[in-house]
């Protein structure tokens, strides 16, 4: 009970972090979303369970703030954080550089699918725009965050309380 | 090895003893002379005083120079701990005055929107700005007046200044607010001085254009723009912001532009929502109270 509480407060955290303090983190007006990289980084380290939950969940809230409708969020990024977690189960070690990577590609494909239903409508130099100015440098900016907090996670993990740590379960 | 006594010579004892001797009758002479005769004893000595005089001055500037410097030294130590504490009163003070500057400009800004709230032909909510940016692909902030303070969508959100976007989702205690620079928002405006109307809409690049001008419109770089009324969200006359560029290709039925809003986006942080207002136009006075004067 005590875990759920604590995700969900989490959850509440970063989307409020994301909402407030994002231009903190902005290089040239670009935002990390902070909400899929937990999503994914719960993926790595413990299951593709958790990342669902975790990302259905942020989602929800994210949704709840965005002016798109409800759901897309919720959508995306429990299937990011179901993906974080099983690709765990097709490297040997999941390291820092392998979440980087596989953040990316994540990033890419929610970027991708949000932008799609934001303006279904959009001409292709404005497709292209969107595309190289904003997804691609957002999609590289969370992939770093997100390695940068794996390698972070895991360096002390003994002190976040991390029990169970994904070593690949092949 | 034998053993080995130092035995003076008899000589040398003799020497000494007259040596001591002299020196004893130098001193019971000294002694029992005259004052005015020992003067020349003193002059004698002076030179030799020059040899003691080097070293005591060099010793005396040391000494006062190692006093000197403990003293300033313990000064400084006093200066520099009052320093210390000058510096934390100076940064204590630098954050009151900041503060105390933060607190005034919100309050002139607050209190503008309020002298603008009071005056203008409209029922308005004031809203602060506690949120922007939950995803990248939506020019979105979040407001803290939501269902409970009778916000819906749809309703026009203004500052004092002019338009600034639109509600497109209401909590109970916030709103969401699409900027005018979104390409999901899209308002009609006019050309304040020709009256020539169109569509105001952002872009993915997050600029404005006003589309579907008429071909044969008289549009100029700096003409004012303002809504046109005709949308239920803002009433006719407040201000969008100035044509900057104006296009028309040879193959295009409407003429479009550039539009530079007069809201700054991204200094925002009070703005009006609509609640509604009474259309102030009629035939005769097309022009409603809040239409500012043309160019």
């Amino acid at each position: 009970m005590m875990l759920i509480i604590l995700y969900i407060g989490l959850c509440v955290a970063t989307v409020v972090i994301q909402a407030t303090f994002s231009s903190w983190l902005s290089i040239n007006g670009i935002h990390p979303d902070l909400c899929l990289i937990l999503a994914c980084l719960i993926g790595f380290l413990s299951n593709e369970y958790k990342g669902l939950m975790i990302g259905l969940t942020i989602g929800l809230l994210q949704d709840l703030l965005s002016p798109g409708g409800i759901g897309i969020n919720m959508i995306l990024k429990g299937l990011a954080g179901t993906l974080a977690g099983a690709t765990t189960h097709t490297v040997s070690t999941v390291t820092p550089s392998a979440t980087s990577i596989i953040t990316l590609v994540l990033s890419l494909g929610c970027g991708m699918a949000s932008l799609i239903v934001a303006y279904p409508a959009l001409k292709g130099t404005e497709a292209f725009h969107a595309i190289s100015w904003v997804l691609v440098p957002q999609s590289l900016y969370n992939s770093i965050l997100a390695s940068g907090f794996f390698w972070l996670i895991h360096r002390f993990r003994h002190a976040f309380g991390v029990v169970h740590f994904a070593h690949g379960r092949r | 090895m034998p053993r080995t006594e130092h035995t003076s010579s008899p000589l040398t004892t003799g020497l000494r003893r007259f040596l001591v001797g002299v020196f004893l009758l130098i001193v019971l002479l000294f002694l029992f002379l005259p004052r005015q005769s020992q003067e020349w004893v003193r002059q004698i000595g002076g030179p030799l005083a020059l040899i003691l005089e080097g070293p005591l001055h060099l010793v005396a500037t040391i000494q006062n120079s190692a006093g000197e410097t403990w003293s300033q030294y313990i000064a400084f130590q006093q200066v520099w701990e009052e320093n210390q504490q000058l510096k934390l009163e100076i940064q204590k003070l630098q954050g009151e005055q900041n503060r105390l500057r933060e607190q005034a400009i919100l309050a002139m800004d607050y209190q503008k929107l309020s002298a603008y709230q009071v005056t203008a032909p409209m029922v308005t909510v004031q809203a602060h700005i506690i949120g922007r940016k939950v995803s990248d692909w939506y020019r979105a902030m979040i407001l803290d007046k939501g269902a409970r303070d009778g916000i819906h969508t749809e309703m026009g959100v203004i500052t004092e200044a002019g338009v600034v976007g639109r509600i497109v989702r209401v909590n109970p205690m916030t709103s969401i607010m699409l900027l005018l620079s979104d390409p999901n928002v899209a308002i009609t405006g006019m050309i304040q001085s020709s009256r020539d109307e169109g569509i105001i809409k952002g872009t993915p690049q997050g600029t404005i254009h006003m589309n579907y001008l008429p071909p044969l419109s008289s549009v100029q770089v700096g003409d004012n723009i303002v809504t046109s009324g005709l949308t239920d969200d803002f009433p006719r006359g407040l201000q969008i912001g100035r044509i900057q560029q104006v296009t028309k290709a040879a193959t295009d039925l409407f003429q479009s532009g550039e539009v530079t809003p007069i809201v700054d986006f991204s200094k925002l942080e009070g703005v009006l929502i609509i609640t509604s207002f009474q259309p102030t136009v009629s035939l005769e006075h097309p022009q409603s109270p809040t239409t500012l004067p043309p160019k």
